[in-house]
């Protein structure tokens, strides 16, 4: 059995390293091929075999484009692309635009996101329609088709001018803040002292096996057992003892608003607007009374809000 | 047995939810059919939640304390002294593994539980019996948009400051209003809840068809036939404004109308709790329904798969998009990998003359593979979860011209179709694909030459465009020639088909 295990491992072990050189292999290649010149060296010096000199020519042409092109999408943004749509009752004959976003942050690549358009009126090409896209529904991509985009109505379309290219851009703004909104949480979480989003799933699975109901009060004031009154004391009581510190931080997924709950049962909601700023928001004890004095500190840019509400 | 409640004395109706805390007996038909339907696993972790110092007050067990004289000692088993001491059992049966299914469910029933079964516990345990079922249900994708006349001034406004283009859930408000909207009419409880393994927040109705909130009236009335389920699910996916509510009934039983009727006035009083002053709500169909709520969630989800069907779902998660400065991966792993497997099959087939023989149809079947992959792209694959179970389609194109047919003939076989549509009209419930009066008119006042019948098609399976995939790549279907609605890329399941495409507009979100 051990030697079975042991060839297992030596399989595996050998599957990774054979990757890893093909990655690598994939790598050097890329590399010679993107050396600059190439071309023209291979245009220039003699060769025995004609037929090899161009397959040759082709590959570094082909790696030259591809280099051209990635060089061009890092650094545009937007990119638009033509795509043919194989299903042969497309409108158009299948002719679709498709423009390309991609949001980095922080100077990595985050992700790419799509929106095909289609030319659904035939007596006019320029009308452009949205045809199939990859946008999530927290973007308000609806609100900016009203807003850039002629509507399809009965009889032909009307409606505002089409203007693509701001269209393209409030789009990536929106993507791009979403984004930039999600780190600045995560950033809050890490400022407070919170675990990732990982392990602080994995509490929640221990804490809540099956879920967390979120109408977890009784209905009637009756109801309410002592055994409960003098959990939320002991809770208090400990709470008392222990410096204060924030227990969560959560959001919600477009993440417009954001509650922080504190270790003696404070919360606050608060609401954010798109460039990342906290409007406003409400701070109540764990009795439901307002706390005044730290809901007129949270109002200001995100970043700085553990520090405002620590301070 | 535990004592039965006093009777209330006065039983006025009144406009109260049901609480958590109400108990229903364990031998209640719908405790039997939920609490055996979990697994020993989701039995543990269930108690585990309810006897949690916070949910105590509504999940209290059956303890040495509440046993009256008049009980006498006729439990199986003998009732604990505290929470702690019920909670250390289980706890123990989870970390040594003692005791089977059956045993604990028993123990739970008749024993830790025997007066009774609360609201909550048993809310709680229906929301875990489908996520661990999740073909029992059949779910429905709604939409929440707000009233055309609002639309129009949402056009106007400056959109950057609308930050709010998705309803607002807060959790009590939504809850106080719906309460508002159905109490008068029918007692209900309600739990909210949200499940660890999905991004969504469940709403759980149990209708009790009673003017009556007490305790009392939740006990099941003798001669009561009525055995359709009571409990209805409504889903919220985060960060979206679709709803699916599960208005079939589960396990395969028909609802009767009254029942039926009931759930109807839940989902109707939804948008109304949503709604507030210049701000009202209504909810559309988006004509897509599927059994898996993982196939709903990627059809009308919180995520990018929404409206890139079929083929499209390249645009989803591909090379496609990749990091454009990581050059190996925006090259492609699947060119590397074409070129490997054109190799292998090039090679495999042996000897020279027997690969001649064969080259033609292996060459045929890659090219129909080849013709798969461009229709469906990476979906549609038999085990990816997101199956839908029935599409159904209704063609209103004109019927291809048959040769040697005259005009008469034609018209005699129109008449005939009237007449069977007439005779279908009359009989059975109206189906969503009829056609309106207004389509009708549109199709009757059209080119006399052309034949439009009432045709429609409809596909049925565990996974119907796994299967056109497959029918496609063994060459029944031509994927060539397919129309782009049996890939899915309508992202219906339920639709018209005019001009070959599923009209589209009808369905809210484009």
């Amino acid at each position: 059995m051990a030697t079975l295990e042991a060839l297992d491992n030596e399989i595996a072990e050998l599957r990774a390293q054979i990757s890893s050189l093909q990655s690598h292999r994939a790598n050097l290649s890329h590399i010679l091929l993107s050396t600059p010149q190439l071309s023209q060296r291979v245009d220039q010096r003699p060769v025995t075999n004609e037929s090899q000199r161009r397959k040759a020519t082709k590959v570094v042409k082909k790696i030259t484009n591809h280099n051209c092109e990635q060089t061009y999408r890092s650094c545009a943004g937007i990119t638009a692309y033509k795509v043919q749509d194989p299903d042969p009752y497309a409108v158009d004959s299948g002719n679709i635009l498709g423009i390309r976003i991609d949001v980095s942050i922080q100077g990595k690549f985050v992700d790419a996101y799509h929106v095909l358009f289609n030319r659904p009126d035939p007596s006019n090409n320029n009308v452009l329609q949205i045809h199939k896209h990859t946008i999530p529904p927290c973007i308000p991509l609806e609100l900016l088709r009203n807003k850039f985009m002629p509507v399809a109505h009965k009889e032909g379309f009307e409606g505002v001018e089409q203007d693509l290219v701001r269209f393209g851009k409030f789009l990536r703004r929106e993507l791009v803040s979403w984004h930039l909104r999600s780190v600045a949480v995560d950033q809050l979480r890490k400022e407070a002292g919170l675990p990732d989003a990982k392990t602080r799933e994995k509490q929640e699975m221990e804490k809540y096996p099956v879920g967390k109901v979120l109408n977890e009060w009784a209905d009637e004031e009756s109801d309410r057992d002592e055994e409960e009154e003098d959990w939320i004391e002991d809770e208090e009581r400990n709470g008392r003892q222990d410096p204060l510190k924030i227990t969560d931080i959560d959001a919600n997924l477009p993440v417009t608003q954001i509650s922080v709950t504190w270790s003696n049962g404070n919360t606050a909601i608060m609401k954010i607007t798109k460039d990342g700023r906290v409007e406003k928001g409400v701070v109540r004890s764990r009795n439901g009374a307002r706390v005044s004095e730290l809901g007129e500190k949270v109002v200001g840019r995100i970043e700085g809000l553990i520090e405002r509400l620590t301070a | 047995m535990a004592p039965p409640p006093p009777p209330p004395k006065v039983t006025a109706p009144d406009y109260k939810n049901i609480p958590h805390a109400h108990r229903i007996p364990s031998s209640h038909r719908e405790v039997q059919r939920v609490f055996s339907g979990l697994s020993r696993q989701s039995l543990l972790n269930l108690v585990q939640f309810w006897l949690h110092k916070t949910r105590r007050a509504f999940c209290r067990p059956y303890l040495s304390g509440d046993k009256s004289d008049a009980d006498g000692d006729n439990g199986a088993y003998v009732p604990a002294h505290s929470c702690e001491e019920v909670l250390e059992f289980y706890a123990e049966r989870n970390k040594s593994g003692h005791g089977s299914k059956r045993e604990l469910l028993h123990r739970i029933l008749e024993g830790d539980w025997r007066h009774g079964i609360t609201m909550f516990q048993l809310a709680t345990a229906e929301i875990e019996y489908f996520l661990l079922h999740p073909h029992t249900l059949q779910w429905t994708a709604m939409r929440l948009t707000k009233t055309p006349r609002d639309r129009a001034n949402f056009q106007d406004m400056e959109f950057t400051d609308e930050s709010q283009h998705l309803p607002q859930f807060h959790a009590p408000t939504f809850l106080a209003n719906l309460a508002k909207e159905i109490t008068p009419i029918v007692k209900a409880h309600y739990l909210l809840l949200r499940p660890k393994s999905y991004p969504m927040t469940i709403l759980r109705v149990y209708i009790h068809d009673s003017p009556y909130s007490n305790e009392a009236s939740l006990a099941p009335k003798k001669k009561s036939s009525d055995n359709a389920t009571k409990a209805l699910f409504l889903i919220w996916p985060d960060g979206t404004d679709f709803v699916y509510p599960s208005l079939l009934t589960s396990l395969g039983r028909h609802a009767d109308e009254g029942s039926r009727k009931l759930k109807e006035m839940v989902i109707e009083a939804i948008p109304k709790a949503f709604s507030r002053p210049m701000g009202r709500y209504q909810l559309l169909p988006t004509k897509f329904s599927s059994k898996l709520l993982s196939t709903v969630l990627a059809y009308r989800g919180p995520g990018k798969s929404n409206n890139a069907g079929g083929g499209f779902n390249i645009f989803v998660e591909t090379s496609l998009n990749q990091n454009s400065l990581d050059i190996i991966a925006s090259l492609g792993r699947e060119a590397l990998d074409k070129n490997k497997s054109t190799k292998a099959t090039t090679r495999a087939p042996g000897p020279g003359r027997k690969r001649k023989l064969e080259d033609p149809e292996v060459h045929k079947r890659t090219k129909r593979w080849n013709t798969a992959q461009s229709r469906f792209g990476n979906s549609a694959k038999p085990d990816d979860g997101k199956g839908i179970n029935r599409l159904e389609v209704r063609m209103d194109d004109p019927f291809p011209p048959v040769p040697n047919s005259s005009p008469r003939q034609n018209q005699e076989t129109s008449g005939l179709d009237r007449a069977q549509a007439a005779k279908r009209g009359r009989k059975g419930r109206p189906s969503l694909l009829d056609r309106t009066a207004e389509e009708q008119e549109q199709i009757e006042s059209s080119d006399e030459d052309v034949w439009i019948p009432d045709v429609r098609i409809s596909f049925h399976g565990s996974h119907v465009f796994a299967g056109l995939r497959q029918l496609v790549e063994i060459g029944i279907v031509d994927g060539e020639k397919m129309p782009g609605w049996m890939t899915g890329e309508a992202g219906v399941t339920i639709g018209v088909v005019k001009d070959g495409r599923i009209r589209r507009g009808e369905v809210p979100g484009f």
